[in-house]
């Protein structure tokens, strides 16, 4: 004798959950259309002179903002379920959105929200305050900024800022590549300390030592042309 | 962090290395036991396979070998407790998951054998530790695996000689005739998987989430197990009479009943 109601329970469950997983995607789904608007304006940095980037940082600041907003109504939502149960949903758009936080942070942008750490970038715990979200929770069950989350952030923002290496050139200012090669290779120092698995991180973070290849090419053609200006921080 | 100076990149990322390696670790162990749970499973459906008879207790060799086996599952149940609390319970729900899937299919076979019943989700959940976490999505599929296991218990069971030889008094009421029919017990196995069947292909599942992953394979197996046990039903109704005795129908053909 089969039970059917075993059957419709089950039903029950599934449509819940569906309901659940709809609510967090149309959310996600406003996150990601703003978080390619913040991109978009970003990469506007790959062609603008450092000097006038001021009016990027602040369009980008803005669409941040916006995005935090959605972060926050993200977070409500997602505060009334198990965190990890549905976490896949939003995690690719959470990394973008810190990527481009950490960009904009390393480019001049959101100094008020850096900590006093020594570190050349938002630490995770700078990053959680301006976001207004818990970071790396172990106990408690709540929405937050998970460590390695926050480290695949890390690698993208490095991808990007090996290409504003080779565009500051073209740009004439051969002053930056010195200084994205010296933050990158501090960068990758930390993530050679990390016993990576066999997950997307260390698939990832394998990345990085092309990064740092490819500015230090770019470096050395300058050095090697006598382009590097005097007083710029050593390589 | 605590400390009060400032913290350097180095000491960022040390303090990651630890949280990561913690994390690795604990991930490793629930694998491990995941892995142990799924092996001793196993054998408790194997010994189960050697039953004879649904609906009744246990033979109770078969029932004391097992009882051991599900002792030793609960100690791992146990063991995984620590690992799980609070926020981690869906943070390795993925490790743990095809342990779980296992012992559902186990029990509920158990559990099939003994009352004819399916077992529900709420009494597979008061087997475990009521911290260990039992998703509906795990029993499911359990439950589509324990098809492929009443697939090979009906098929065997078919062939093992007893069809049509006992027939209880309803049976015997409404079959004046000398046709032959299958023993109830039999016959019940086959209306309870196509029950089964209809009931799985009932669920709609929104495609949109990519919820129960897999889903669709596994109703391919179950739908395979069916047809299989209603065509090994068929053929000793037609055949019955005229098999050499020692005849076991063919199992042979797309065996796939395990999926993992």
């Amino acid at each position: 004798m089969i039970d059917q109601r075993i059957f419709e329970d089950l039903q029950n469950k599934i449509d819940e959950e569906s309901t659940v997983r709809d609510e967090l995607h149309e959310i996600v789904q406003t996150l990601a259309r703003r978080g390619r608007s913040t991109q978009a304006i970003l990469s506007r940095a790959h062609s603008t002179p450092a000097d006038q980037l001021k009016p990027v940082l602040d369009d980008v600041t803005t669409e941040i903002l916006a995005q935090k907003q959605e972060v926050a109504r993200l977070k409500a939502v997602a505060d009334k379920h198990p965190f990890y149960k549905y976490n896949g949903l939003w995690t690719r758009e959470l990394q973008n959105l810190v990527a481009s936080i950490e960009l904009c942070a390393w480019l001049g942008g959101l100094q008020e929200h850096k900590g006093p750490s020594s570190a050349s970038f938002m630490t995770i715990e700078d990053v959680g305050k301006f976001l207004e979200i818990p970071v790396n929770l172990k106990e408690q069950d709540a929405f937050h900024l998970t460590i390695e989350e926050y480290l695949l952030a890390l690698i993208a923002m490095v991808e990007e800022l090996s290409r504003l290496a080779v565009n500051s050139v073209t740009l004439g200012d051969y002053t930056r590549p010195m200084q994205i090669g010296n933050f990158i290779k501090e960068l990758f120092a930390g993530f050679q300390l990390l016993n990576l698995k066999n997950d997307i991180l260390r698939k990832r973070s394998d990345g990085i030592k092309y990064s740092v290849k490819k500015v230090e090419d770019v470096v050395y053609d300058l050095s090697l042309r006598n382009l590097i200006p005097k007083g710029a921080p050593s390589a | 962090m605590t400390d009060t100076s400032p913290p350097t990149v180095l000491s960022i990322f040390e303090n990651f290395r630890d949280e990561l390696d913690e994390h690795h670790d604990r991930r490793e162990r629930i694998i491990k036991k995941s892995r142990d749970i799924t092996a001793l499973s196993k054998k408790i459906i194997f010994a189960l396979q050697r039953v004879r008879a649904t609906n009744q207790p246990l033979p109770p060799k078969i029932a004391q070998e097992n009882q051991v086996r599900f002792d030793q599952i609960n100690a791992l149940f146990e063991a995984v407790v620590p690992e799980q609390l609070g926020i981690n319970s869906w943070r390795y729900q993925r490790q743990l998951s095809p342990g779980i899937q296992e012992f559902i299919e186990a029990v509920s076979f158990d559990h099939y054998l003994r009352t004819q019943t399916l077992i529900s989700h709420a009494e597979v959940a008061a087997r475990v530790p009521a911290q260990i976490l039992v998703t509906e999505e795990d029993y499911l599929l359990g439950l589509f695996d324990l098809t492929g296991e009443m697939m090979r218990f009906a098929v065997l069971s078919l062939s093992s000689g007893n069809a049509a030889a006992t027939k209880t008094d309803e049976a015997a009421v409404e079959s004046e005739s000398k046709a032959p029919t299958l023993a109830p017990s039999q016959g019940d196995i086959v209306v309870d998987l196509r029950a089964m069947r209809a009931r799985f292909e009932g669920l709609s599942v929104p495609r949109r989430h990519n919820m129960l992953r897999d889903l669709a394979k596994k109703l391919e197996v179950m739908q395979a197990s069916v047809e299989k046990v209603e065509r090994a039903a068929y053929g000793i109704l037609v055949r019955g009479s005229e098999r050499p005795s020692g005849w076991t129908p063919d199992l042979s053909a797309a065996a796939e009943v395990e999926s993992h």
